[in-house]
């Protein structure tokens, strides 16, 4: 017994030391799942996440001079490995991206005191989006609440007015991530007077929601929001093509939004809507730029068609939006290799312009956003993508989430959650 | 040669009976306990305490919990992690209702709660055995959990209905939540497995323990010899989930920091049913055995390609994990069916005749 820990700790600390010992290069490591459960949803967005910084290394040679590793600890989406991964990479990380809600509970309230910044693009608590109480959280481009109120936008016109005296579904995971947007979808049904009638399904209930569409039916909604994940997704869609639920009245999350989920539904699924911070323009300059720099030279897991997929895609736009906060923080602070802290403030400090957006070769591929101290998730909006039997396409004009109501609950829910943590050092914003 | 016993003479029944009849396995505890408690935590980095110490330690409080009333009382119980949850949230609602609350003593008060629970769900043990009482603990099992998700007091309302721990003080240090030290933390989390694991060693030992395995190797023989059943399971089950009910108060507030209602689905009963299986039913050694296969093994898997530098992807490396770890629980089960720590014992006895067998 002695021994076998004597030589377990040995082999942690030569790892550790190993890593350490890399010179002028920034370590930017990804908690990923490309095993598990969730593995089908977490390959595409992996892929384009490493794939957009092994181009940059490939046509650039990295960020401001400087290589960026960009490297993966599986986790399979479980909890226990996203902390053994933690551990492993916050030596010399200067960001963590940890994924999984059940792993970003955990992390969040070490992220004050081992001062990594913690990066949850599309993801995580929408309170987070409050800079003075999260410090080191970012959540960018958008928020769950921010997707709610899209989608409301998206269903019931600009002032959400059209949505009066409807009678909607909620079928969210019975989990803290289908949690999420209920405070703010239960305010708006008082506000704007529709009925909220939400649906919960377990987690052991994923892949056979007969119960939950049965409830559908007889409840017999205007819309169906759906606040899936991983097996959920196909659960719920093939349930309501074989109720034969109209699927324009359909209308998801950005995370139920894959399209090998309506690759097995094929043209049933057609008018299928999901919400999206992220919208699939597979002749971007930064699509070619990959084709040529990344997978011509064999330097990806990806093939072909996922490249052309909402997901990979979405990848790209998280990893983007990294670099620019490197980038940013490098020409603040006057040094190629920044450290956790220095980060924080490139992240803080994003500004995402059309221009500098077309400069990136993404145009039309993410709305422009910009990020602040007090403005942690940047609201960039985002578009209903419609499946059109084959793929994604583009179905709304660009809408944006209702900043100044979100900015309010996002205040009150972050002291919340400061006072239960206390004490919970915060930072003071101006302006 | 090490292990040699000549002139090592009992000279009374007490000497006898003594807990380490040989001089060698003392020396050999003593060296361990210098190991745990002075060399890892001055040696060991912040990984090592988050990833190997600590939820080995936990692992192992747990499953010995476990291995009382499978192993000892031979009751089997597929509910582990439910009970594990209900000490995990009991400790939460007293941290949080009385926040001047000692947190260890929080910790070793809320075993007392899942030892309450335990007994109501032993109850039909009085009647039923082997694998239908499995079924009863699986009711155990799905019912808690539901709980744990549906009774929102249990969680405080939160939004996302999950636990946090708070920052808690003892003595002016922080022993739980994000601003505790893992070396803290370990030493609390070691002197709580060390106490209940010498009260399980002196309870195995004693009245009770005797009346458990009598009533495991034939409950009918147990009753014709004045050995009350009734006592004897629900003891077993209430000792049982006390253990089981502080390793999980231990599992959140020590190590997790945070938990979801389904952190302690049934993977985690079984996780902790194959810890005490591998480990060896039936004693208290297995458990840490088993704990550091099961628990510390992989986590050590998955730094060698980093470590000796070779070019697997990290997805690979989980593959080829699942699969060695598999193949070695098969292997171990295949040479020695009772576990390690009877592989250990067939060790130390064929070390104590080395090197004149008969």
């Amino acid at each position: 017994m002695r021994n076998f820990r004597r030589i377990a700790t040995g082999v942690a600390l030569g790892a550790l030391l190993a890593g350490g010992a890399a010179a002028q290069e920034i370590s930017a490591p990804n908690l990923s799942y490309r095993t598990g459960p969730f593995a089908a949803t977490g390959i595409p967005v992996m892929n384009g996440q490493i794939d957009y910084f092994t181009m940059l290394n490939e046509r650039d040679g990295g960020i401001g001079g400087v290589k960026i590793n960009f490297y993966e600890c599986e986790t399979g989406y479980n909890t226990e490995k996203g902390v053994e991964c933690y551990e492993k990479t916050k030596g010399d990380a200067v960001v963590t991206q940890p994924w999984s809600t059940g792993i970003t509970l955990q992390v969040l309230p070490k992220s004050n005191v081992d001062e990594i910044p913690i990066l949850a693009p599309g993801y995580g608590f929408s309170a987070m989006a409050d800079g003075s109480v999260f410090k080191w959280a970012f959540n960018l481009p958008s928020s769950y609440w921010d997707a709610a109120s899209m989608i409301l936008k998206g269903i019931g016109g600009e002032d959400m007015s059209e949505l009066s005296g409807k009678k909607i579904a909620f079928l969210h995971l019975d989990h803290p991530f289908g949690k999420e947007p209920l405070p703010y979808l239960e305010k708006k049904a008082e506000d704007i007077g529709f009925e909220l009638v939400p649906i919960p399904v377990g987690l052991k209930e994923m892949q056979n929601q007969s119960a939950q569409w049965l409830q559908i039916r007889r409840e017999r909604p205007d819309y169906v929001i759906m606040w899936g994940w991983g097996a959920m997704n196909i659960g719920a869609l093939t349930e309501a093509v074989k109720t034969r639920y109209p699927m324009d009245q359909f209308v998801g999350v950005w995370w139920s939004g894959h399209s090998d989920d309506l690759q097995v539904v094929g043209a049933d699924g057609a008018g299928y809507r999901s919400i999206s911070f992220n919208a699939p323009v597979s002749d971007a300059q930064v699509m070619a730029d990959i084709q040529t720099h990344v997978a011509d030279k064999g330097l990806t897991e990806s093939d072909e068609e996922q490249r052309s997929e909402v997901f990979y895609q979405r990848g790209l736009v998280m990893s983007a939006a990294l670099a620019e906060a490197i980038a940013a923080a490098q020409e603040e602070f006057g040094t190629g290799e920044i450290n956790a802290e220095q980060l924080r403030w490139g992240l803080e400090n994003i500004d995402l312009t059309e221009e500098r957006i077309a400069e990136l070769g993404m145009t039309g591929m993410v709305a422009p956003f910009s990020t602040s101290c007090s403005n942690h998730t940047g609201h960039s909006g985002g578009w209903l993508l419609e499946w059109d039997g084959e793929q994604f396409v583009k179905a709304s004009d660009h809408l944006m989430a209702d900043a100044d109501e979100l900015a309010e609950m996002e205040v009150a829910a972050a002291k919340e959650y400061a006072d239960a943590n206390a004490p919970w050092p915060t930072q003071e914003c101006d302006g | 040669m090490l292990y040699r016993t000549a002139g090592q003479f009992k000279t009374s029944y007490k000497a006898d009976q003594a807990l380490f009849p040989v001089r060698q396995d003392a020396v050999l505890l003593g060296v361990i306990l210098i190991l745990a408690w002075v060399v890892f935590p001055l040696m060991a980095s912040e990984f090592t305490f988050q990833t190997l110490l600590i939820p080995i330690l936990i692992y192992s409080l747990a499953a010995l919990g476990l291995n009382l009333l499978t192993g000892y009382a031979g009751q089997l119980s597929l509910g582990t992690a439910a009970f594990m949850g209900v000490g995990a949230y009991a400790c939460y609602k007293m941290i949080t209702l009385m926040p001047w609350m000692n947190p260890l003593v929080a910790i070793l008060l809320s075993g007392v709660f899942s030892a309450g629970v335990g007994v109501a769900f032993g109850i039909p043990s009085l009647r039923i055995k082997g694998f239908y009482l499995a079924i009863a603990t699986l009711a155990a099992q799905f019912f808690l959990v539901w709980l744990f998700e549906k009774w929102g007091w249990l969680y405080n309302y939160n939004a996302s209905g999950a636990i946090q721990v708070p920052n808690l003080e003892m003595f002016g240090v922080y022993v739980a939540g994000p601003q505790a030290s893992s070396t803290v933390q370990y030493y609390v989390v070691l002197g709580i497995v060390t106490l209940l694991t010498i009260v399980c060693i002196n309870l195995t030992r004693g009245t009770l323990g005797r009346t458990w395995k009598a009533t495991r190797d034939m409950d009918i023989a147990a009753e014709l010899i004045g050995i009350n059943l009734m006592r004897s399971k629900l003891t077993a089950f209430a000792v049982s989930s006390y253990m089981v009910g502080v390793a999980g108060a231990l599992f959140v507030f020590m190590w997790r920091g945070a938990a979801e209602p389904n952190l302690f689905d049934i993977p985690l009963s079984f996780r902790i049913l194959f810890i005490a299986i591998i480990g060896g039913l039936g004693s208290i050694m297995g458990n840490y055995l088993g704990a550091i296969l099961i628990v510390g093994l992989p986590v050590v898997l998955n730094t060698l390609p980093a470590a000796f530098g070779l070019p697997i992807s990290p997805a690979t490396v989980e593959h080829l994990n699942v699969m060695i770890v598999g193949a070695l629980i098969l292997f171990f089960l295949i040479i020695e069916p009772h576990g390690l720590a009877r592989l250990w014992a067939l060790i130390r006895e064929k070390l104590i005749i080395w090197p004149f067998p008969h």
